[in-house]
């Protein structure tokens, strides 16, 4: 295990999510071609067995600039906390995702997991992506993971293969790679609605 | 059975590259409306490679000599004008598409090729129509219909998948990559009944293989050794009996 060297407990911010025992925290961010935002986000699991889901997804075209910093403090046992973010980013557009998790000593059983998956549409396009971890704790399953990509040639090739014109082809890819992203919205109404707004801005970006 | 019906492919002095490797270097090849071909050849002889220059995967660099389809130039054309035109792959190793439903990539498919031909796109009903009766041609359980595009697919599922797809697009020429790869004799038979319904005077198919396996359902017309880059042996079928008994050591 790394060595923080010692935990220092910081205090919760008013602006902060505070999840007692037993109860789920669960936000979705949608982030639509035009918009620029600056969005923090600081989540404190104070009570055993407390949850947290977080998901989003960023559509940045142009000339958008959106940055997410995401803090994830686990503070009793037995909490899990999932967290997936999902961004298209083409343009001259510039996305930062800075993403901590924090366990501290006591935080035993922790499950904490992290993503952070990008897709580049141009060269003039850039993402930086930090996801981080800090564990203070011995017993807990976390894992991070950030990736900034392209549309997969193969994909798109097998459905031009098909008959599929290019430019929808990579509609239908950059509907496939937010997928995950709409699919964990638990609402079934706030599913269909930011499924519908996100496939129409993919409509205008490809 | 050799037919002299009309040439729907021709190749002539085909070489193509991926990056700076050669890997088809002359290849003559002419198929007639009506005719199964099998091209067969041990592993890298450039089978996979024919089959993407085909069907226009952007990678591969033709450098030299031509493709005639239905006396259309086809080096011309995108994938997708391909598609349009009649050719159809069925991929060694079929993609997966999270997120996108296999009703709704087909219909998509299918009503881009009937805009490009100046149809008007088919509705809802008539496409599900049309999905349920290829879907059960080819022995796929309805409900694969809203599954995503091969996620969780068994092997045999896959190229199941693709000979529906195959199916839907009714092609005039359509490639088997591999396809009796990894698939047991159920869902081999399945595939070679897919081919032999698309077995008219009209099409024509191209199965490449390096078993006979498949070639035992699909008796084809003319057999093809493609080794380096070349076709170094054309014959009959019982060309496929000499490769099974002495491999493909003695070309």
């Amino acid at each position: 295990m790394k060595d923080y060297g010692h935990y220092i407990e910081t205090p919760i911010p008013e602006d902060a999510y505070v999840v007692g025992a037993g109860q789920t925290l669960d936000l979705t961010f949608v982030v639509l071609p035009g918009e620029s935002k600056d969005i923090t986000v600081r989540v404190f699991l104070v009570g055993e067995g407390a949850q947290a889901r977080l998901r989003g997804l960023y559509l940045c075209p142009d000339q958008e600039q959106v940055r997410f910093h995401l803090e994830m403090h686990h503070r009793a046992p037995g909490c899990t906390s999932d967290q997936l973010f999902k961004g298209i980013v083409g343009g001259t557009a510039r996305a930062w995702f800075d993403g901590r998790i924090v366990v501290a000593p006591e935080a035993q059983q922790t499950e904490a997991y992290q993503s952070n998956h990008n897709i580049l549409l141009t060269e003039g396009a850039k993402v930086e992506t930090k996801p981080q971890l800090e564990i203070y704790a011995d017993d807990v399953k976390c894992s991070h993971g950030a990736t900034i990509g392209r549309l997969d040639e193969e994909e798109q090739f097998y459905m031009r293969s098909r008959g599929i014109p290019e430019s929808e082809a990579r509609v239908l890819q950059m509907i496939s790679f937010i997928s995950e992203v709409v699919a964990g919205i638990p609402d079934e109404k706030e599913r269909e609605e930011v499924a519908a707004r996100a496939e129409a801005a993919i409509r205008g970006m490809a | 059975m050799r037919t002299m019906n009309e040439i729907l492919l021709k190749i002539e002095g085909l070489h193509a590259r991926i990056g700076d490797k050669e890997i088809l270097k002359g290849i003559d090849l002419e198929i007639r409306k009506g005719e199964v071909h099998a091209v067969m050849g041990p592993n890298g002889a450039g089978k996979s490679t024919l089959s993407a220059v085909l069907t226009g995967k952007p990678q591969y660099e033709v450098t030299e000599g031509s493709i005639t389809f239905q006396g259309k130039d086809l080096l011309a054309m995108s994938p997708e004008e391909r598609s349009w035109a009649g050719l159809f792959l069925s991929f060694q190793y079929p993609i997966e598409i999270p997120g996108v439903s296999i009703t709704n990539f087909m219909k998509t498919a299918v009503n881009a090729r009937r805009k490009a031909a100046g149809l008007a796109e088919l509705k809802g009903a008539e496409f599900l129509k049309l999905l349920r009766e290829k879907m059960a041609f080819v022995q796929m359980k309805p409900e694969f219909a809203k599954r995503e595009v091969n996620v969780g697919f068994s092997g045999g599922e896959k190229k199941r998948n693709e000979i529906f797809q195959m199916a839907m697009l009714d092609p005039t020429l359509s490639i088997l990559d591999e396809t009796d790869s990894g698939l047991d004799v159920d869902a081999l038979k399945i595939v070679a009944d897919g081919v032999n319904a698309l077995r008219t005077p009209e099409k024509a198919s191209i199965i490449i293989t390096h078993y006979q396996k498949l070639l035992e359902y699909v008796v084809p017309d003319v057999v093809h050794v493609l080794k380096d880059g070349r076709i170094v042996a054309t014959g009959d079928r019982s060309l496929v009996d000499a490769i099974e008994n002495h491999g493909f050591d003695q070309f």
